[in-house]
């Protein structure tokens, strides 16, 4: 499962980032705290799969679909 | 003189802070080569230089790598003596990550570091605090926590620093840089300990993005926020666009005394007054929308409006970040090519600023009315209800718009990314909702005029010569038998399929300055003084005269697309780095206004 597929309102852990993603991509969104064993809280969804918003530590961040695609989820609880 | 540098993440009120410890005297730095925006002010006897928010050391885009060699450039300068890195307390997981990283850059280039932790006044309001002596000890650098807004912990802080900035070695510590693979665990131990609970942190911003999100609130509140956007540059702009009107004509009537008659008075009143001033009049319509556009910015909406139109855009290939350009577009091409910086990808940024000179910009509005008023009777109307000459400006800004993205649609679809770097994806990081502080707005909207007076201004003044020149010589017969004139008549051919005479084809060449000035160039070929003034006087000669249905509407929809504006050229030069895509889109969208008109004059009679 990636992030992508998380449903509003859902938390989830982190499990990799996808070895497809540029590496300077790759770079910023570990720097961002989307590391492995990281806890995420997916606040909304955007209609017609516009970009999604989460929660993440001390920040709340938008991304587009083609990266949060590449975030791997270890379990949605 | 020696340098205190200030650096931080975006948002975390690095510009606030430097307005609060170099009052409002501040210009732009001078450093050499590359042009990035250093703000630079005194302090106590240090020169404070403030450098652009990078989100991190490890660059994304063009503008950030830009940036960060600079930041290096001047680590490396024996004058620069202390680091300030601006943290903001209430995340300070993230800023730390960013802390660390600039420590370790110091470190490695022998500079001492200070941490600020700003907004210290909502940490305070929720509850926490934060124990800056122990956090200090484990840094291994000086922090200070204090508030650039309520200004609790400025007066020891501006104490403290110029100690600091005089002896910088006493307060580096020997200990060895964090590692940056272990700066993210670092950073996280640290918060932990010292930071904010983020949830209750984030409880209030939240709360607001699930109204100013939500599908239909958020949608609603969306178009009224842009709409008063739209009112703002047209109607509050007008009286002072009205005033520096005035201002100049008086200036000119004033100067002109005093040189009497003859070709200097002329020169003086129709290139310098007149042609200048008819470019300086959009100056306070760009301090109204860098207003309004920075109170956006700095309360946390913007982000907001780019997340709200970024799916919509992306089908054309455009970002969420376009959408401001866009819009400012309407005002003037010229600060809305510079705003298009904040765009993430570099192709997108390109197609934005390729396709801003298609929308309206405020300097089309005196070519659309005349038209208009000559085309359409004032009291048509659309279906009974809606007045067709409103109808007609409505549709000129939309075939701008759609124009704009089929544009950038095609450009995406058809040109190749070179290379992984050109594309980046869209991430966003939502700040907190804050209410914005007048003090760097201030700096803001100054600035806006002057870069737009100094990116222009000099383009502006040499076409207005050359065109002073050819319509005023030789000096007999006015403007029809200058050389101009003969311009006009030798390129008739080129108009005559668009049912145009050279009188248009004058006035057309002579918008290369600012196309507001169509207006005034037909008034003096139709006989008609003063035609800025006198609309419908002059809508009266040219319908007497008679001009064709087709032919008026290809050439207002030629208005739309050509890309005349010689300042707007400059700036797309400058901007893109490439003379070629701006010389190229000169002739694309001439060539492209030239066949819409061509089409227009003969399909509709
Ligand atoms: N409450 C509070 N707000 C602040 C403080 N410092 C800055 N702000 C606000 O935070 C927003 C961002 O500040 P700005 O200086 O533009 O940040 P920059 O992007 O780092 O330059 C603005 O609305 C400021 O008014 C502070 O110490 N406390």
């Amino acid at each position: 499962m990636t992030l992508w597929e998380i449903p509003a309102k859902n938390s989830a852990q982190i499990d990799a980032l996808s070895q497809a993603l540029n590496p300077a991509v790759a770079a910023r969104l570990s720097e961002m705290g989307f590391t492995p064993g990281q806890d995420v809280y997916c606040l909304r969804r955007s209609p017609l799969q516009g970009p999604l918003v989460v929660q993440l530590g001390d920040c709340v961040y938008s991304l587009e679909r083609d990266v949060a695609n590449q975030i791997h989820l270890a379990h949605a609880s | 003189m020696k340098r205190i540098i200030l650096v931080g993440k975006p948002n975390c009120g690095k510009s606030l802070l430097f307005n609060q410890l170099t009052g409002l005297r501040q210009k732009v730095a001078n450093f050499p080569g590359v042009t990035v925006e250093l703000k630079s002010g005194q302090f106590k006897e240090f020169e404070l230089v403030d450098f652009p928010g990078t989100y991190s050391l490890h660059t994304l885009s063009k503008d950030e790598e830009i940036a960060v060699v600079k930041l290096k450039e001047a680590m490396q300068q024996e004058n620069t003596a202390v680091v300030v890195c601006v943290l903001d307390a209430t995340r300070m997981e993230r800023s730390l990550v960013f802390g660390l990283q600039v420590q370790a850059l110091a470190k490695a280039h022998d500079k001492t570091v200070v941490f600020v932790l700003n907004m210290i006044d909502e940490v305070r309001r929720y509850g926490f605090d934060i124990d800056t002596t122990q956090l200090a000890d484990e840094l291994g650098s000086p922090v200070f926590a204090l508030s650039a807004k309520t200004l609790i912990g400025l007066s020891e802080f501006q104490k403290a620093l110029p100690e600091i900035a005089r002896q910088p070695e006493q307060y580096r510590n020997e200990q060895s840089a964090i590692a940056p693979e272990n700066a993210l665990i670092v950073a996280r131990e640290l918060s932990k300990n010292h930071g904010v609970n983020a949830d209750v942190v984030l409880k209030k911003q939240n709360r607001i993005d699930s109204f100013m999100l939500n599908n239909v609130f958020g949608g609603v509140a969306f178009l009224f926020i842009m709409f008063f956007l739209f009112q703002s540059i047209f109607t509050w702009a007008t009286p002072l666009m009205d005033a520096v009107e005035f201002a100049i004509g008086e200036l000119a009537v004033w100067v002109t005394g005093f040189t009497g008659e003859g070709m200097t008075t002329d020169f003086l009143s129709d290139a310098i007054f007149g042609g200048i001033g008819s470019f300086l009049v959009f100056v306070p319509q760009i301090m109204v929308l860098t207003l309004i556009i920075g109170v956006l910015e700095d309360s946390g909406y913007l982000a907001r409006a780019a997340l709200i139109c970024h799916k919509p855009l992306s089908y054309f290939g455009l970002s969420g970040r376009s959408f401001i350009p866009y819009l400012s577009g309407h005002a003037c091409a010229i600060p809305a090519i510079m705003a298009a910086r904040t765009i993430e990808s570099p192709r997108k940024r390109l197609f934005t600023m390729m396709t801003i000179p298609l929308m309206s910009c405020s300097a089309r509005l005196p070519v659309y009315a005349l038209l208009i008023a000559v085309l359409i009777p004032a009291d048509a109307t659309l279906m009974g209800i809606f007045n067709l000459q409103g109808v007609a400006f409505f549709g000129l800004y939309l075939f701008g718009i759609v124009t704009a993205l089929l544009v950038s649609f095609f450009l995406h679809k058809f040109t190749h990314q070179h290379d992984e770097k050109s594309d980046m994806p869209f991430i966003l990081e939502l700040p907190t909702y804050r209410l914005p502080h007048w003090k760097p707005l201030m700096y803001r909207v100054v600035n806006s005029g002057l870069a737009f007076i100094k990116r222009a201004g000099p383009v502006i003044f040499w076409v207005s010569v050359v065109i002073w020149v050819l319509g005023y010589f030789p000096q007999h017969g006015g403007l029809e038998n200058s050389y101009l004139g003969k311009i006009g008549h030798f390129i008739e051919p080129i108009f005559e399929p668009l049912g145009l005479d050279w009188r248009y084809g004058v006035a057309i060449l002579m918008s290369f300055l600012a196309r507001e000035v169509f207006v005034g160039a037909l008034g003096t070929l139709f006989g008609i003084e003063g035609a800025d003034e006198n609309i419908s006087g002059l809508a009266e000669n040219i319908q007497a005269d008679g001009l064709a249905l087709g032919a008026g509407i290809g050439l207002l929809l030629f208005y739309v697309v050509a890309l005349q504006c010689v300042a707007t050229v400059a700036v797309l030069r400058a901007e893109t780095g490439k003379a070629r895509i701006a010389a190229g889109l000169v002739v694309a969208y001439g060539l492209l206004a030239y066949i819409i008109a061509l089409l227009a004059a003969n399909l509709i009679n």
